[in-house]
């Protein structure tokens, strides 16, 4: 077939963008009226942004957007996480070139990867400005950003060095850093209490996403596999629990939560609203994630388990070596697509009183010193929730094709 | 009698009902000694596939018995998993796990059913890989081989448990033409060295060079068990007559 098809001569991007735009009169016309649409509006919000728009509200709040009312002199706290996250994500970014999935080739900084570090210090340089902070504050976070590049540097150039044992360790750092970055915000451990109450802002919308993004995705798993389980208990248990959550919205579960949760979970684990709207959110997306997962679980053929149970792989080991790794890659997309909506739903969070970032600006613009200000804050927290969804998303691909690299084929048939 | 071979397969009576009413095994006897290549045919839905999937507690039944290797098969579920650790069962699918190289398909079960050492099963991996002529494909992924090679690799990892008993379920029945041979050479060698096998397939030549016995099945009962030569040159049943003059 190859040797008969026509050979297609590539235009150049200009005639092919005339081609695509203006292939026909009635073409021409639709593209001009869009342009045109398009350019009014452009300069519009240019007039608006650059004129008319006052950031103050930005840059006088970046604080409480930032961490809410966490106390000044705990602060400290919060920076030394941000480095240690940083670190850690430099590492990690490293790591991932040191050991490029088979196949792919190694090098120390890729296309992209100087895409991304010129992106990062273009942000680190430019944002604290724009946001007036003062030169101490500023930087820190060139600091912070120097820290994650140096991190990426040289975990790229001497992670291959590392032996196997200890890389196999590397992973555990994630889980570890978390632990860390718990007592770091809420205190203990010889630390002063800062309760939950007094966290805002990104810090509270992004603690939350990602406890609920964590713990939702083992709880999905485990009610996915209940809805296929052979125990009629454990069966009707998970579709019911799914049906319900699916069946009813957010915010009603969160009010219902904050009545019932405090006798349905032992004490210590939802001591207070916040933690409450943290399992909410958590149980809520669990329940698809769970639907997710079956249906990826549906999409391994029976033959699978045959031959692992005819091997002698007991249910559960059959389970975890054989299914779930199949069906978890079949899930993959659509589990990732339900973190995202997480990380939007949790500005439902404001609706029952907690000062996430959305909160946040609402207690904002009640300050009659910003009254009218709402264009500015919500554009700007629109693409702050655009920046991570699209990082998730990218992510999720690049997990995807690292995924396809390691076994090129589709599942047999 | 002096010493004959053990019996590793004994059923007796055996009868199975499908959930939906179905009777699909209508008290069927089978005898396998130690060393024997016993191979089933019959017609399609005669009910070969679920009395071969009966010796590894694939299928449940209904009546009758059923003892493999001196275990005799009941609901214990600790038996069913001392018992699937000594048959092993190739597929007509091949039915190999894609997200796994070659060489962890093999490692798997070994390292994490019988706990052994994993350096220690690669090596053996490799060495049976080698066996079926595949060594050098040991870090492929299953995608990549063809019909016949993915077939063997899923004899050496049925192997790689260090089965006493092989169950095959129309193992060439999924193959182009011309990777037939390549597995039924596989399994030749494999009943040369000794090892038990149960096999459904309709592989005349294979049968009248390998098999000890020839069991013929219509619809859920035994017609017929007679050795090659016999079955295939002087049947004395009606029914595997024209089996025979159908598969010809
Ligand atoms: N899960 C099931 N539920 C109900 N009936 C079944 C089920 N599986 C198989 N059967 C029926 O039992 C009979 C025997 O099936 P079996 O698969 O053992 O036949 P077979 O001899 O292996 O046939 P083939 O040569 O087509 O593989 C068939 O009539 C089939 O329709
Ligand atoms: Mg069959």
């Amino acid at each position: 077939m190859a040797s008969t098809a026509p050979l297609v001569v590539r235009a150049s991007p200009l005639r092919r963008l005339q081609k695509e735009l203006f292939g026909s009169r009635l073409d021409g016309l639709i593209s001009i009226a869009l342009l045109a649409a398009l350019l009014a509006a452009g300069l519009g919000f240019f007039r608006w942004a650059l004129f008319q728009a006052q950031w103050a509200v930005l840059s006088a709040n970046s604080t409480l957007f930032a961490v809410g009312r966490y106390p000044v002199e705990q602060q400290w706290r919060l920076w030394l996480l941000t480095s240690l996250l940083a670190l850690a994500t430099g590492l990690s970014w490293g790591l991932l070139r040191a050991f490029p999935g088979s196949g792919a080739v190694r090098a120390l900084w890729p296309r992209n990867d100087r895409w991304a570090a010129s992106i990062l210090v273009v942000l680190a340089l430019w944002r604290p400005m724009a946001l007036q902070l003062t030169l101490a504050i500023q930087a820190r976070w060139w600091g912070i950003a120097a820290l994650l590049l140096l991190a990426r540097w040289a975990a790229g150039r001497y992670g291959p060095a590392i032996p196997q044992a200890c890389r196999r360790l590397i992973p555990l750092f994630w889980p570890l850093l978390y632990l860390v970055g718990m007592v770091l915000i809420s205190g203990g451990l010889g630390l002063v209490q800062v309760p939950p109450s007094e966290w805002g802002g990104l810090l509270l919308t992004v603690l939350m996403a990602t406890f609920a993004i964590l713990l939702c995705f083992p709880l999905g798993v485990l009610l996915a596999l209940g809805r296929r389980s052979e125990l009629p208990l454990l069966r009707w248990g998970s579709v019911i629990y799914i049906e319900f959550i699916r069946g009813a919205p957010l915010i009603t579960l969160l009010f219902l939560g904050q009545n019932i949760l405090g006798f349905l979970l032992p004490g210590g684990l939802a001591p207070d609203r916040v933690w409450r709207a943290a399992w909410v959110l958590t149980f809520f997306a669990a329940a698809y994630v769970a639907e997710a997962v079956r249906s990826g679980l549906a999409a391994v053929p029976a033959g699978q388990l045959e031959a692992a149970r005819s091997l002698g792989l007991p249910m559960p080991l059959a389970l975890i070596h054989v299914m779930l790794p199949q069906a978890i890659r079949v899930a993959l997309p659509a589990t990732v697509g339900q973190f995202i909506t997480l990380l939007q739903d949790t500005t439902v969070l404001s609706l029952i009183g907690l000062l996430d970032l959305v909160g946040t600006a609402r207690t904002v613009m009640a300050n009659p010193m910003f009254l009218g200000k709402n264009a500015e804050v919500y554009l700007v927290l629109a693409i702050l929730f655009w920046t991570c969804c699209a990082a998730l998303g990218l992510g999720s691909r690049a997990l995807e094709t690292r995924l396809n690299t390691h076994s090129p084929s589709a599942p047999q048939a | 009698m002096t010493s004959s071979p053990a019996l590793m397969i004994e059923a007796r009576g055996v009868e199975k009902w499908y959930p939906n009413g179905f009777h699909a095994l209508r008290g069927v006897d089978l005898y396998v000694h130690q060393g024997e290549v016993v191979v089933i045919m019959g017609p399609s839905g005669s009910g070969k596939s679920t009395f071969l999937r009966t010796f590894n507690a694939m299928e449940d039944f209904q009546k009758g018995s059923i003892v493999v290797d001196g275990i005799e098969i009941s609901d214990d579920l600790r038996r069913i998993d001392a018992i699937r650790r000594e048959v092993g069962m190739v597929f007509q699918q091949f039915n190999l796990f894609p997200h796994l190289s070659v060489l962890d398909n093999l490692t798997l079960a070994p390292v994490k059913v019988r706990k052994r050492p994993k350096a220690e099963v690669e090596r053996q991996a490799l060495e049976l890989l080698e066996r079926v002529g595949i060594a050098e494909q040991a870090h492929k992924f299953p995608g990549q081989l063809s019909g016949g090679q993915q077939q063997r690799v899923a004899i050496a990892r049925s192997l790689c448990m260090e089965p006493r008993i092989m169950l095959f379920d129309e193992p060439t029945s999924a193959l182009d033409p011309e990777m037939v041979q390549e597995v039924l050479a596989v399994m030749q060698e494999l009943a040369r060295d000794g090892m038990t096998m149960v096999v459904v397939s309709h592989e005349v030549r294979f049968a009248r060079q390998v098999a000890s016995r020839v069991v013929l099945m219509a619809d859920g009962e035994v017609v017929e068990v007679a050795p090659p030569q016999q079955f295939f040159t002087n049947p004395q049943h009606e029914r595997s007559k024209q089996f025979l003059s159908q598969i010809s």
